[in-house]
């Protein structure tokens, strides 16, 4: 158990409680304050920014947190293996992930808050205090996601992020579009989130607790259940964790927009641009990855579920790769290296890589929140233009946007030394070493580094399509200069970008036997930490309930190897792209792809097929269960009442009104009872 | 000298039995009335007489009861057959069977 909520953790609160103020005042009194509600925000995720950085500090410190704020209810004791009655409770647990991640969510919240004031509000949107309300409402239900003690309140802030997406993503409510994308978002989302509840209930009618971590979670929980060989529901208790893990992972799916709940993400970009960088970066996809990662001491002890993880996740890392090389609308290519890049997050998790998954999922918010900011720049110059074919030649023209862009799209591609080469490579070291053993999990490996090709080559098609080459719109040559607001931000994550991934330097670490894996010590506690939530301890359940790892040679040989081939990929890529599209006068080469242009082009059909589920399927058979309930149920209840109706149309004849037709009756009646009666009782015997 | 009970009771069957034949073949709303109380004070009979015979006061008492309830009875049934006449312009009991469903 962690320390009782003395020094400086006793802010922990403050920091979700920050933004939800600033909500809370912007919505009241936005329209009169400067910039239309913008500073409160600022301010207050300022706020928050600092006390994470605190918390941070203070878990580096070698402490860490978990306490309970509020209990809603506790039950009898009803479960299967736990004698205490379950509590429902809000608590805090800031662990060496929750303290990551708040500072990461309140630093990529502040800058998107500054980002807005150049973007939103240079352009005299109405409706800014709403957005900026809602931005608050956003970070305030991430961060309370975030150090979330249990499942259920974990699951409440998971549903409260996919409310702020709807609202945000529809924040043009009066287009057509988007509307109608916020719809979806909430829809496909809201699908995987019903199996997410189903899991919430299943975990805590299974085990009793709720809770992530501590001695009365149903992590140990389970552990001991596997241990003792208990049988749960009918089922061998880990074929029950297998089910109820997945039945979480289901949520996971719909938000980290995970295939084939992924199609929701890229109608999202209907949403301003600011609101796509925090949705993709900090917020509602992320909270998907971070749920495995918050609860990975479950998944780890079963290894059908890991399997299951990593194998969907090389899948649809490949697989909105491909769909990304031929988009021509920037925020859409972009859209899909999301879908992509959280696919290695569950990839690297899915193989035990807990450090590369946590590791990825750091890099990505910085490199995809700078990417996505800078689409927003370049929308600026381009006066709302998101077209790349009507775009090239802004490199001279807006130097920041492009060196920032540029470190941006390294991390992304995974070139070295950018963030994104580190990470990527870890998770794809964790795949090839496991996955030696186990043919799935190597299929999963190999769709990862191919796709890392395609990542190298769209990432820097879309660079060159948009910033090299000759102006190729009237707009582009006159571009819309950009401000400070939109400056600062992409600087502070530029720098991240490039340089974040030196805090977890593992292929060099293991060549040159150095000590410089600070991720790694981070998350394996050797600062602060809560019992039996770091590294080593999933590493070692991995290790026992799931996955051998192997290596060819040593493992600094598979490293190097592993590293050496994704490099490789991703620099042919980005040459193939160079080769294609870095020339004045680029030319459309997609046609050249033939039928899969078409296939590409629409996706996979993938919209499609969801929406022949829908009509195709879903519709006929509510239509016959609709005939169904028109014709047996309502037919027996209508056929009850005509029943009844018509009998009594013949019964009711017997009332004459006349009373001396009654007192007949009653009279006769008596007579005929008295004679029964007596016959019975033997007086004509 | 004293009256044997089997008397009393044939007495009782009698008025009884003109209260119920008053019922049965009457229209006159006033003789269905008058029929009842017949048939009300037969049982009454009955009770004294059964009162007499075993030498307790639980059938006087009951008698009382009956006699209260006929009071009560007649006040309600006469008020009935006003407001009959008053609708129907007669006290025929065959005539206002138009209420009846």
């Amino acid at each position: 158990m962690a320390a009782t909520a003395t020094g400086p953790f006793g802010f922990a609160p403050a920091i979700a409680v920050l933004p939800l103020v600033a909500f809370v005042v912007t919505l009241l009194f936005g329209k009169h304050l400067p910039k239309k509600g913008a500073f409160p925000g600022i301010i207050a995720t300022a706020g928050s920014l600092l006390i994470s950085l605190v918390m941070f500090a203070a878990v580096g410190g070698g402490n860490a947190h978990h306490t309970t704020l509020y209990e809603w209810t506790a039950g009898a004791a009803t479960s299967a293996t736990n004698t205490e009655g379950v509590a429902f409770t809000f608590g805090i647990l800031i662990d060496p992930l929750s303290a990551l991640m708040l500072v990461i969510v309140s630093l990529v919240a502040l800058l998107v808050h500054v980002f807005s004031l150049g973007y939103m509000n240079a352009e005299g949107e109405t409706g800014l205090p709403r957005y900026y309300a809602e931005l608050g409402l956003f970070t305030f239900s991430m961060l309370a996601f975030v150090f979330a003690d249990n499942l259920l309140m974990a699951f409440m802030f998971f549903e409260l992020v996919g409310l702020c997406s709807y609202l945000l993503i529809g924040f043009w409510f009066r287009t057509e579009s988007a509307p109608s994308a916020a719809k979806k978002a909430f829809l496909v989302t809201r699908f995987g989130d019903y199996f997410f509840l189903v899991g919430v209930v299943a975990i805590a009618a299974t085990f009793g607790t709720v809770g992530f971590a501590g001695e009365g979670s149903f992590v140990t929980a389970a552990e001991t259940a596997i241990d003792d060989g208990a049988t749960l529901f009918g089922f061998d208790a880990q074929t029950w964790v297998t089910i109820t893990g997945l039945l979480v992972l289901g949520g996971v799916l719909g938000k980290s927009a995970q295939f084939p709940f992924h199609t929701w993400l890229p109608d999202a970009m209907e949403g301003p641009t600011t609101v796509s960088a925090l949705i993709h970066a900090a917020t509602m996809v992320a909270a998907g990855v971070y749920l495995v990662a918050r609860m990975f001491g479950y998944y780890a002890l079963s290894p059908t579920a890991l399997t299951i993880i990593a194998f969907v996740g090389g899948f649809t890392a490949l697989f909105a790769a491909t769909m990304a090389v031929v988009k021509d609308d920037v925020k859409q290519v972009l859209a899909y290296s999301t879908i992509s890049q959280y696919g290695y997050m569950m990839l690297g998790l899915g193989v035990g890589g807990y450090v590369a998954g946590v590791f990825h999922l750091m890099n990505h918010a910085f490199f995809k929140a700078l990417l996505f900011l800078g689409a927003g720049a370049v929308i600026i110059l381009m006066h709302h233009e998101q077209d790349m074919w009507k775009m090239g030649g802004l490199k001279n023209k807006a130097p920041v946007v492009y060196y920032t862009f540029l470190a941006g799209a390294l991390a992304l591609a995974g070139i070295v030394p950018f963030s994104g080469f580190w990470s990527k490579d870890e998770v794809l070291f964790d795949a090839l070493a496991v996955g030696l053993d186990e043919p799935v999990i190597l299929a999963a490996y190999a769709m990862g580094l191919l796709a890392v090709f395609f990542t190298g080559f769209y990432t820097f098609r879309m660079v060159f399509l948009t910033f090299h080459g000759e102006p190729r719109s009237e707009t582009a040559e006159e571009p819309h200069p950009v401000g400070w607001p939109v400056k600062i931000p992409l600087l502070a994550l530029g720098t991240l970008a490039a340089v974040a991934g030196f805090v977890n330097l593992a292929p060099v670490a293991s060549l040159f036997d150095l000590e410089i894996s600070f991720l790694e010590f981070w998350l394996d506690g050797e600062y602060g930490s809560v019992e039996g939530l770091t590294y080593h301890a999933y590493h070692d359940t991995v290790a026992e309930m799931a996955f051998e790892e192997s290596y060819i040679g040593s493992e600094t040989t598979t490293m190097l190897l592993s590293a050496g081939l994704s490099l490789g990929l991703a620099l042919a890529g980005a040459f193939t792209a160079h080769t294609l599209y870095n020339v004045p006068e680029p030319s459309r080469h997609t046609q050249k792809l033939g039928g899969a242009y078409n296939v590409l082009r629409s996706n996979y059909y993938q919209d499609e097929y969801q929406v022949w589920l829908a009509e195709g399927l879903t519709l006929p058979l509510a239509r016959a269960a609709d005939r169904f309930d028109q014709t047996v149920i309502d037919g027996i209840v209508n056929g009850t009442s005509t029943v009844s109706l018509f009998s009594s149309s013949w019964v009711k004849r017997i009332q004459t009104g006349i009373v001396t037709n009654y007192a007949a009756l009653l009279v006769a009646g008596f007579i005929g009872l008295l004679l029964i009666l007596g016959a019975l009782g033997g007086w004509f015997a | 000298m004293t009256v044997d009970v089997q008397y009393y009771v044939l007495l009782s069957m009698a008025v009884f039995c003109i209260g119920l034949f008053g019922v049965l073949t009457r229209r006159n709303a006033l003789l269905f009335l008058m029929s009842v109380e017949l048939m009300l004070n037969a049982a009454n009979i009955n009770l004294i007489a059964f009162a007499f015979y075993h030498g307790n006061l639980t059938g006087q008492l009951f008698a009382l009861f009956i006699m209260a309830l006929a009071a009560a009875e007649v006040a309600v049934g006469l008020g009935i057959i006003l407001v009959l006449y008053r609708n129907f312009r007669d006290v025929d009991v065959t005539v206002p069977t138009t209420m009846r469903w």
